[in-house]
């Protein structure tokens, strides 16, 4: 989110321009969701894969992938290969209950799926100033307004969090002690929550008056922005690419649905 | 009351020292300013001093005692820290309950509580809103409250962030009074400010920062006599000690009394 974060090693992503990014995710995480079996959400995570290592960022990437697929992975596949209502070919046999194929393959795309669109997200989010993405929306005709609500709602939570940083700072000098148990840590916590919710709705007042002042409420003029949205040659392809895969993956969903082919 | 900093670094962010190798020893009770640019590092190095940050490198000594020996919590007890913003530090119901909340975490009992809440909130001049809920007060009083729930804590050292930001002239005669009583009980004040007048007429010596470094250290009268280098840390001298100086005296003067009587003095030796 932040505009120093991925150094100067993801540079050609960087470079990239915003929307097309946004698109491109949103569009393979579709096409991996459409398509009929995990096979292309398999791919697509190792495209995701050779991208976030060609950018410099292959470490921690695979650590949230990981961290993250393992985990769910194992869930799912517990719960739907054993227990999913569209089991008939049974696999193994767990001695408590069967492991079913069309369970594992559902559980499986649901991770791929979930998979892509993670890993999408993080690359585009480790690469892109959002204020950028938001100027470049505005620019192709989205409201500033929804395009305000886009930008203070991905402010809100890293605001929050650095000004309980600030609060518990204050009150750990005063002598509140935060370290030790969990359960003294959250007794310690609670009473700081009313200054924090306190000091963001200020803040909200006042950036909504800041705003006022600034004419962004005069309908009839139209938003420059200072914010320098990147384009490059890379953008074009890319989309295209990726509507293709959006557009034959739901193809192929709705002749396998049809009877038309056989997955 | 002894400080020793040695080669104090402070990275917040890997590779960008915010401190880069502070060496300043305080010793005794007189108030100390510090001064310098915004940037300068003036917070980051205070903040080690109740080791709400901790060093990336080096040591601070306090009483002979290592800063990473106790937890900030513990060396709350020995020194306080009033924050630049008191939004960020007030958040009980009353002044009342603030002023004692810091004492109780450090363990001071329910009588002596008592007695100094009747002195410091006189002291700040909150006596009459002890039962006000802090966020009704205004900016100034807020500050005060923030100050005198500190001063409560009864520490050996007392860190003041900015208290003169947003003041008026009478909450600048507050804070005057407040720095003198510190004195005068023994504490350690060591107060931020980008306030020279301020600083010179209540702080009888000043530290200078500039760039993550101490440029220059000492008494009042002998930092501000340093132009050149106060040049390099944008801090202007106050206008009368500028005229002096431009005069060509040898001493930087703070009060037109001061001016006044140092010419008198020249002239005399002229004659």
């Amino acid at each position: 989110m932040t505009e120093q974060a991925g150094g100067a090693r993801a540079e050609w992503l960087r470079g990239l321009n915003p929307t097309a990014k946004l698109a491109a995710v949103l569009l393979l995480g579709a096409a991996a969701m459409a398509f009929p079996s995990p096979v292309l959400g398999a791919c697509l995570i190792v495209v995701l894969f050779v991208v976030a290592a060609s950018s410099g960022m292959l470490a921690p990437f695979a650590k949230l992938m990981v961290g993250f697929g393992i985990p769910v992975t194992i869930m799912l596949l517990f719960i739907q290969g054993c227990y999913s209502p569209a089991n008939v070919t049974f696999i193994a046999d767990l001695g408590f209950a069967r492991l079913g194929l069309e369970g594992v393959m559902s559980a499986l795309q649901t991770v791929v799926t979930l998979l892509v669109f993670l890993g999408g997200f993080y690359l585009m989010n480790e690469t892109t100033y959002t204020g950028e993405l938001v100027a470049d929306l505005t620019s192709r005709g989205l409201p500033p307004k929804a395009g305000y609500l886009v930008l203070a709602s991905l402010n809100v939570v890293p605001q929050m969090r650095r000004r309980m940083a600030t609060i518990q700072e204050a009150q750990v000098s005063r002598g509140l002690d935060m370290e030790g148990s969990l359960v003294s840590r959250l007794r310690a916590t609670i009473p700081l929550l009313g200054p924090v919710i306190m000091s963001s709705l200020t803040d909200a007042e006042e950036r909504s008056m800041t705003l006022e002042t600034h004419g962004f409420h005069l309908n009839e003029v139209r938003h420059t922005s200072y914010v320098v949205v990147h384009h490059a040659r890379a953008d074009r392809p890319i989309v295209v690419i990726a509507v293709a895969l959006f557009v034959v993956s739901l193809a192929i969903r709705i002749a396998a649905l049809a009877g038309l082919i056989a997955i | 009351m002894k400080i020793e900093v040695k080669n104090l670094v402070h990275e917040y962010i890997p590779g960008q020292r915010a401190l880069d190798g502070v060496n300043l020893t305080i010793e005794g009770t007189e108030p100390l300013a510090i001064i310098g640019q915004n940037g300068a590092g003036k917070t980051t190095l205070v903040k080690h001093f109740d080791a709400i940050l901790r060093p990336t490198s080096g040591t601070v000594v306090i009483n002979g005692r290592d800063l990473s020996e106790l937890t900030c919590a513990q060396w709350a007890a020995q020194v306080g820290y009033v924050f630049q913003n008191p939004d960020n530090q007030l958040f009980l119901e009353t002044v009342r309950k603030e002023f004692e909340f810091g004492p109780r975490q450090v363990g001071m009992d329910e009588a002596r509580i008592e007695k100094r809440l009747k002195h410091v909130a006189e002291l700040v001049g909150l006596a009459d809103k002890l039962d006000v809920n802090p966020a009704d007060l205004s900016p100034a009083e807020k500050k005060f409250c923030a100050i005198g729930s500190v001063v409560m804590m009864d520490c050996d050292v007392v860190i003041f962030d900015e208290p003169t930001c947003g003041q008026d002239l009478e909450g600048n005669a507050r804070l005057e009074r407040i720095i003198a009583a510190l004195r005068d009980a023994g504490k350690l004040c060591i107060t931020i400010s980008h306030d020279v007048k301020f600083v010179t007429r209540c702080f009888p010596r000043a530290v200078v920062m500039c760039q993550g470094k101490v440029l220059v250290q000492g008494p009042v009268e002998e930092v501000f006599s340093q132009v050149d280098l106060l040049k390099q840390s944008f801090v202007v001298p106050p206008p009368i000690c500028r005229v002096a100086l431009g005069a060509g005296m040898s001493q930087a003067v703070f009060s037109v009394d001061d001016l006044v009587e140092r010419v008198r003095k020249e002239r005399n030796n002229c004659e």
